[in-house]
């Protein structure tokens, strides 16, 4: 009898914890405190991975203080954006301010978010934050505008000093080694790395490797995207548009696209590109070029910064890389910068669940007044900058240090990444930017002496200026890779993508990798396979529908 | 002479009945032990399966079940259309195969030798080893996966171009037919440990007269391990075998996304790839549900074979 | 008594034959391990160069503190700890009360029961139907979502019930001559002699319990006390991924001290394991034959 009393009273205490534990923090997330003087809470969601701030931050805080209002953010963890939205619609509950990423389409659909258009005019820095042809391209078919896009904006002018996107990259130390010479076009550039390649055959003790192309996963665009931009067109990313009639064309028929992976057929052959290259895991291309014995690569900037520190780790600079703007025929201009892309096919909305719909809305636009973007990107006066006599921001070799620390930036400032803010430009007073990094002092205390030597022999003043002039106004229509988010499962185009993607991942790598001789019927075969298992055609039919209904509503202008 | 045994109940139908009740009645306790749990599984693991519903629809989040337009069969039609679908099956179908085989073998043969060893301490010692692979996540194996083999610096290629048995490095990713074989022993490396500890607490159930009966017989230390401890854990052998013929479909989706790429994709994609790719990428949960509801379809099917099979061969089995 | 045989020259052979195996099993089992454990040491930066086998390049906590440094940390073990207890202790009594009335031979409905059980291992309806339904049951910001959808497990209840079926099927029927109900032969007789599986029950379902962050975030995540250990080290992990342009403004250029998904993944990757590596010795010792403790001989 004894053992049954053991568990019948172990059974007893268990439901007895778990009672207790069912107690504490049953309650879903606070909305927002009401009254006034208190400062209001609000809850935000990004469907895309984040750092959580802890409560104690310090600017979290200060600018509370100023403007009344906190907002809590959650990222997104362990699902993908689509799924994690799927979910919150199934549950019908969502946070205050939320950004879908790719589920934000979805979440238009399940009419989770409030309308907008009536209240922006309360708030004029939110009402000037978009250009009124921006405000129409987020409105959707049923008129209403469900949410704020917040990146690209440019307050002002243009002061971006780095490229973070797209471009051929080259090591800062051929560059030196060949006396600084001009490279344009892609022939230059790959000569260029096969004699540096010749007379250099190890770094560091490890074989040099002249090319490498990431191909992992959902990073694999900058293995099929460049004829794009080889043939002189823009990151429209699906397609490129001829501009007077007006359709999109896929770039991957086009004869700039032949030309190119020829050219990267014969590299490899030549034993230029690394033959692990289409193989390797993200984790392993950025380990090879952390060794600093890649010379070149296309990419996109912000795919290899974590390599870049290492190598500056190291007090490897000179083998850091620099953006080039490359095309294969040497009089087409190219266009691998253009004024960041406005893309109306996501952004933050109020949820319908946010009880104080005015509270957020004030609280994004005090979020966009000078002061509070001086706090939110330099910090507090003397403890995080200082001014000098002419008004200029700068900041103390400590103050540079702890912006660099980790753990500091986490305890001490509050950017609010996603949340709307400017890419680049200048606060009110017209000398200091917004962002620290693109001030001129604080730009030129991050060079190192090859930087400096690479920069004067080019007589630039700054990383951009290797690539082109950034032009006046985008075309309307750009960039045509926001209408593909819009896209729902039983329409042909987003089935024709999906084929095209797979069909892309299997043949470029076998098109680069045969043998020379072999490339042009292998080149057919991929060919004829794109053409006959997706349906191209819808594909190209849907953008140049869409091309034609973005020239008409938007015109000239962006 | 036989004896005809003739029944002579007038009513048999009252009788069989009048028996049930009596059974029934005898077997109280356990009719009232069973009752709860029945409604927790029917809530829990059968009313969810409301959203089967979902594959006969073209389901969009945004509203409820009930009020989505329904298309019948036409998800399930996209999918067999698909030419990489059937290929993604017999992926799927191979792969598991390979796993189901090589796990078993790997996963008993470990047991019954770890039972082998005689000192104390290097039992306990390896057992520990043998299940921490268990807790490592498959980014973390597949990236040692993909450094061991390298053809510049993985270890492999180094020793097989050292032994001069290959000329060049090989690249095992580029080329399909080393896939699966990676799968497999990946597999079965991570999972031997923790596979075997089933069999090794099945083992501790042995009657240990058996053994003091086999060694009367003459028989040394293999010759018991192979007739009286591995007929020993038999019954847990099959059921276990049963179990996871039925989980052929689902071979699994981290170890082959994560060391799959484009060159490869032809063998190396599962239906939970597909699924993922082409149904919840697209937000189409249509489809994911169909391809579910036909996962479960070949599922249940396999393990009826499975398990009628075991019953006419006289083995333990699942119903 | 038994008298003791001297080893023939085959016992030797199988032995050594056993021992070179098992070495070579423990070197390739444990280089791995060893690794991930180098690696976590290793700062973060650096790791990402490759290159590190057993010993760490250069020395840092920093993985470590960054894993120890969340605000959450004390109430996150606290809920992990607490539904790893509780979650394990009711779910291997109950699979086992469940194993036993299957394992009864002469049960009217036990084929129809198995049945019923089996299916749910292979038919599901899919994460939304699922979320859908904890809402109805008022489970989503609850404690109770981590133990009470997983109390039956299948799986465990058909190991525990093969386990079941290979005890004497004298047990019950003496006891039930004595004029014991099948309740008490459950507890009294017949739970005490399956030590071993239900350790091994216990085990799988402590680790799957220690491991669970998923439920955490599906249905929790708006509750920020019932956050679960492997949730939160999820999010530190998660935080430190790098997915697309938008939020390089928060990629601290240049930094000095950052730490790096793989470093970051092998410090998590030990402080989870090591809490399961030093319970399992505790199990260890129920491994050992229940019959010889029964006494019960056929």
């Amino acid at each position: 009898m004894r053992k049954s009393k053991l568990i019948v009273s172990m059974l007893l205490a268990g439901t007895l914890a778990v009672s207790l534990l069912t107690g504490c923090g049953g309650s879903s997330q606070e909305t927002s405190a009401s009254s006034d003087g208190k400062i209001k809470e609000f809850s935000a969601f990004f469907a895309t991975a984040g750092k959580e701030l802890p409560d104690n931050n310090r600017l979290k805080n200060v600018i509370a203080e100023k403007i009344g209002a906190k907002i809590n953010e959650q990222w997104l963890t362990g699902q993908t954006a689509k799924e994690r939205i799927g979910v919150m619609i199934a549950g019908g509950e969502y946070p205050d301010i939320i950004d879908g990423g790719d589920g934000t389409q979805a979440l238009v659909d399940a009419g989770a978010l409030i309308p907008l258009e009536d209240k922006i005019d309360k708030y004029p820095n939110i009402k000037n934050f978009l250009t009124p042809t921006q405000w129409e391209k987020l409105r959707k078919e049923d008129g209403h505008i469900y949410f704020i896009q917040q990146f690209g904006q440019i307050r002002n002018k243009d002061t971006q000093v780095q490229h973070n996107d797209e471009a051929f990259w080259i090591q800062k130390a051929v560059l030196e080694w060949a006396n600084y010479p001009k490279i344009t076009t892609i022939d230059q550039y790959f000569d260029l790395i096969e004699k540096y390649k010749a007379a250099n055959p190890q770094v560091n003790g490890q074989p040099t490797i002249g090319f490498e192309v990431l191909s992992d996963d959902w990073r694999y665009f900058c293995l099929e995207n460049p004829p794009q931009f080889l043939a002189g067109y823009p990151n429209d990313g699906k397609a490129i548009i001829d501009k007077s009639t007006l359709t999109a064309k896929n770039y991957n028929t086009i004869p700039e696209a032949q030309k190119y992976f020829k050219k990267l057929n014969d590299e490899y052959n030549k034993g230029i590109i690394d033959q692990e290259t289409f193989t390797a895991s993200y984790d392993q291309y950025t380990s090879k070029l952390s060794t600093g014995r890649v010379l070149g690569m296309v990419d996109q900037h912000w795919e290899f910064l974590t390599a870049e520190n290492s190598l500056k780790q190291q007090h490897l600079d000179e083998r850091t890389w620099v953006p080039l703007g490359l095309t294969i025929d040497p009089n087409v201009k190219a266009q691998y910068r253009a004024k960041p892309a406005f893309n109306a096919g996501g952004g933050i909305g109020i949820s319908k669940s946010c009880k104080d719909v005015d509270g957020a809305l004030k609280a994004i636009n005090d979020l966009l007044s000078p002061d509070v973007l001086t706090l939110r990107y330099w910090g507090e006066k003397d403890k995080d900058y200082k001014v000098d006599d002419k008004g200029l921001f700068y900041r103390t070799d400590e103050q540079r240090e702890n912006a660099r620390n980790q753990d500091w930036v986490n305890a001490n400032m509050c950017m609010y990444t996603y949340l709307p803010q400017y890419t680049a430009g200048y606060l009110d007073d017209g000398i200091n930017t917004i962002l620290p990094e693109q001030q001129q002092t604080e730009f030129e205390a991050t060079l190192t002496d090859s930087d400096k030597k690479v920069l004067n022999a080019y007589g630039f003043k700054n990383w951009t200026e290797f690539l082109n002039q950034v032009p006046e106004e985008n075309e309307p229509w750009y960039p045509i890779y926001s209408a593909c988010s819009t896209w729902s499962a039983d329409q042909p185009e987003q089935m024709a993508m999906q084929k095209m993607d797979d069909i892309k991942k299997q043949w470029l790598p076998k098109v680069i990798m045969v043998k020379p001789n072999e490339f042009d019927s292998t080149w057919n075969q991929y060919q004829t396979t794109l053409i006959t298992q997706a349906d191209v055609k819808a594909y190209e039919d849907a953008l140049t529908k869409e091309v034609k209904r973005r020239v008409e509503k938007f015109g000239k202008g962006n | 002479m036989e004896l005809e045994v003739k029944n002579i109940n007038p009513n048999p139908e009252i009788k069989t009945k009048n028996n049930l009740m009596k059974n029934m009645k005898k077997q109280k306790t356990l009719i009232l032990m069973s009752i709860p749990f029945v409604i927790y599984t029917f809530i829990f693991n059968y009313t969810p399966l409301v959203g089967w519903l979902m594959a006969f629809q073209k389901f969009k989040p945004a509203k409820s079940l009930f009020d989505q337009t329904w298309c019948g069969i036409d998800q399930f039609k996209i999918l067999f259309s698909d030419p990489n679908f059937i290929k993604v099956i017999r992926n799927t179908l191979c792969m598991s195969l390979i796993n189901l085989t090589l796990g078993f073998i790997c996963s008993i043969g470990f047991a019954l030798l770890l039972n082998e060893v005689r000192l104390m301490f290097a039992k306990k010692f390896v057992q520990t080893i043998s299940y921490l692979p268990h807790f490592l996540s498959w980014i973390i194996v597949t990236g040692i996966v993909a450094d061991v083999l390298s053809p510049e610096t993985g270890i492999i290629n180094q020793i097989l171009v050292g032994l001069h048995i290959i000329s060049q490095p090989i690249n095992f990713f580029a080329d399909t037919k080393y896939f699966w074989g990676i799968v497999g022993l990946t597999n079965v490396w991570k999972e031997v440990g923790w596979g075997s500890i089933i069999y090794l607490a099945a083992i501790t159930s042995i009657n240990p007269d058996l053994y003091e009966a086999a060694e009367i017989d003459g028989a040394g230390r293999f010759k018991k391990m192979l007739h009286v401890t591995l007929p020993g854990i038999k019954s847990t052998i099959f059921i276990l075998l049963i179990m996871n013929i039925g989980n052929i479909v689902n071979a699994g989706f981290e170890v082959q996304y994560l060391l799959g790429n484009g060159l490869v994709q032809d063998v190396s994609q599962t239906i939970d790839i597909f699924v993922l790719k082409y149904g919840i990428s697209l937000n189409n949960y249509s489809l994911a549900t169909a391809a579910g509801i036909f996962k479960s379809v070949i599922s249940v099917t396999l393990i009826y074979i499975a398990n009628r099979f075991a019953k006419s061969a006289g083995e333990e089995r699942l119903f | 008594m038994v008298g003791f045989r001297r080893r023939s020259k085959s016992d030797i052979f199988f032995d050594s034959l056993i021992g070179i195996f098992m070495v070579i099993f423990v070197i390739v089992t444990l280089y791995p391990i060893l690794n991930t454990l180098a690696v976590s040491f290793n700062d973060g930066i650096d790791s990402v160069r490759g290159g590190i086998y057993l010993l760490p390049r250069m020395f840092t906590l920093k993985n470590y503190q960054t894993v120890f440094h969340n605000q959450n940390l004390i109430q996150a073990a606290f809920i992990s700890v607490s539904r790893t207890v509780i979650g394990t202790a009711l779910q291997v009594f109950l699979t086992a009360m469940l194993a036993y009335v299957l394992s009864r031979k002469d049960y009217l409905f036990k084929k129809q029961l198995s049945f019923f059980y089996v299916l749910t291992m292979y038919v599901g309806g899919g994460m939304i139907p699922v979320y859908v339904l904890m809402k109805y049951l008022h489970l989503t910001n609850n404690f109770l979502v981590y133990i009470l959808p997983g109390l039956i497990s299948a799986f465990n209840m058909i190991v525990i019930r093969t386990f079941m079926n290979g005890l004497p099927d004298s047990l019950v029927e003496s006891a039930k001559i004595d004029g014991a109900g099948d309740f008490r032969i459950f507890i009294q007789i017949i739970l005490p002699l399956c030590k071993p599986v239900l350790a091994t029950v216990a085990l799988f379902v402590a680790v799957d319990q220690w491991n669970a962050w998923f439920d955490a975030m599906l249905y929790n995540s708006a509750s920020p006390s019932l956050t679960t250990l492997q949730y939160e080290l999820m999010k530190v992990l998660s935080a430190s991924t790098q997915q697309g342009s938008s939020g390089t403004i928060d990629m601290v250029k240049n930094a000095g001290n950052m730490v790096t998904p793989k470093s970051l993944r092998a410090a998590i990757t030990i402080v989870t394991a090591l809490p399961i590596v030093c319970l399992y010795p505790f199990l260890q010792r129920y491994f050992v034959s229940g019959l010889t403790i029964g006494g019960v001989k056929e």
